[in-house]
């Protein structure tokens, strides 16, 4: 039962990402949570930065120069790690909303969150190994 | 959600939020997977930097195939639709009066509605660059 229904905007805010006592679905919770927040404020960026694609090849490509500045790079890791674990997050939550392994939630989510740290570790190896 | 257990939670509406807005984000999520698998591989492995990302030629000459305006404005749209959904979710959990979810929900969808004609217009303009 949520016993943060009836909390003040703040606390219950808060309460989201407080770890303490949670189990999977706490964890799957949280995961999701902060996922969304940080790729909704990524898509705005990112849909600003490409703008410069209309400003000629001059302003993009400096822009691109960036992106290999090893703190541009984590912050595209982290883009894309949120990317994959929202995703597969979603299908989970996507089959047990339609009946598929409701009884098996637990075992759903360790399945796809490691599937989604191989791919995860495809991308860290794309992008600091070349 | 926060508090069930993975054996008993199952995704529903939020109160507040319709079926149909529910229904939206539900379908929006497993299109956004197809889409974002070809957009991750197309920005990362087929780009001509050292990294695999795409130079402004690169972006240019992509853009010449017309079947890719057309997906990345379907993506554009299916991506900002779910994201300001989902927020909108998120923002009903923190049980807001009437009035404030009513602004709230003017907003995110003026929000949306520039998001999109501007996304468009970029994406019409980058493929009239190479036309």
């Amino acid at each position: 039962m949520d016993n943060t229904r009836n909390q003040p905007a703040a606390r219950k805010f808060l309460s989201w990402f407080n770890p303490v006592g949670r189990q999977a679905g706490g964890w799957a919770f949280i995961l999701n949570r902060i996922t969304a927040l940080g790729l909704t404020f990524y898509l705005f960026l990112h849909l600003v930065v490409l703008g410069k694609l209309a400003q000629g090849p001059n302003a993009y490509d400096d822009f691109l120069a960036l992106a290999e500045n090893p703190l541009i790079k984590l912050g595209e890791l982290a883009a894309v790690a949120a990317v994959i674990l929202h995703g597969l997050n979603g299908v989970r939550i996507i089959l047990t909303s339609f009946g598929v392994g409701v009884t098996r939630q637990r075992q759903l989510f360790y399945g796809f969150m490691a599937v989604s740290t191989v791919i995860i570790l495809f991308f860290v190896a794309r992008l600091y190994l070349g | 959600m926060s508090q069930s257990t993975p054996s008993t939670y199952i995704a529903r509406p939020r109160p507040g939020e319709t079926t149909w807005l529910w229904l939206i984000k539900i379908v929006s999520g497993p299109l956004l997977v197809l889409l974002l698998i070809l957009h991750l591989t197309v920005n990362h492995y087929l780009g001509s930097t050292s990294s695999g990302l795409m130079t402004y030629d690169d972006v240019v000459k992509y853009y010449q195939n017309p079947i890719i305006p057309a997906i990345e404005i379907l993506f554009l749209i299916t991506v900002v639709t779910h994201c300001l959904i989902g927020l909108r979710g998120i923002i009903l959990d923190l049980n807001p009066s009437r009035p404030v979810l009513r602004l709230v929900t003017w907003i995110l969808s003026l929000l949306g509605v520039v998001s999109v004609i501007y996304g468009i217009w970029l994406a019409l303009t980058i493929a009239a660059i190479g036309g």
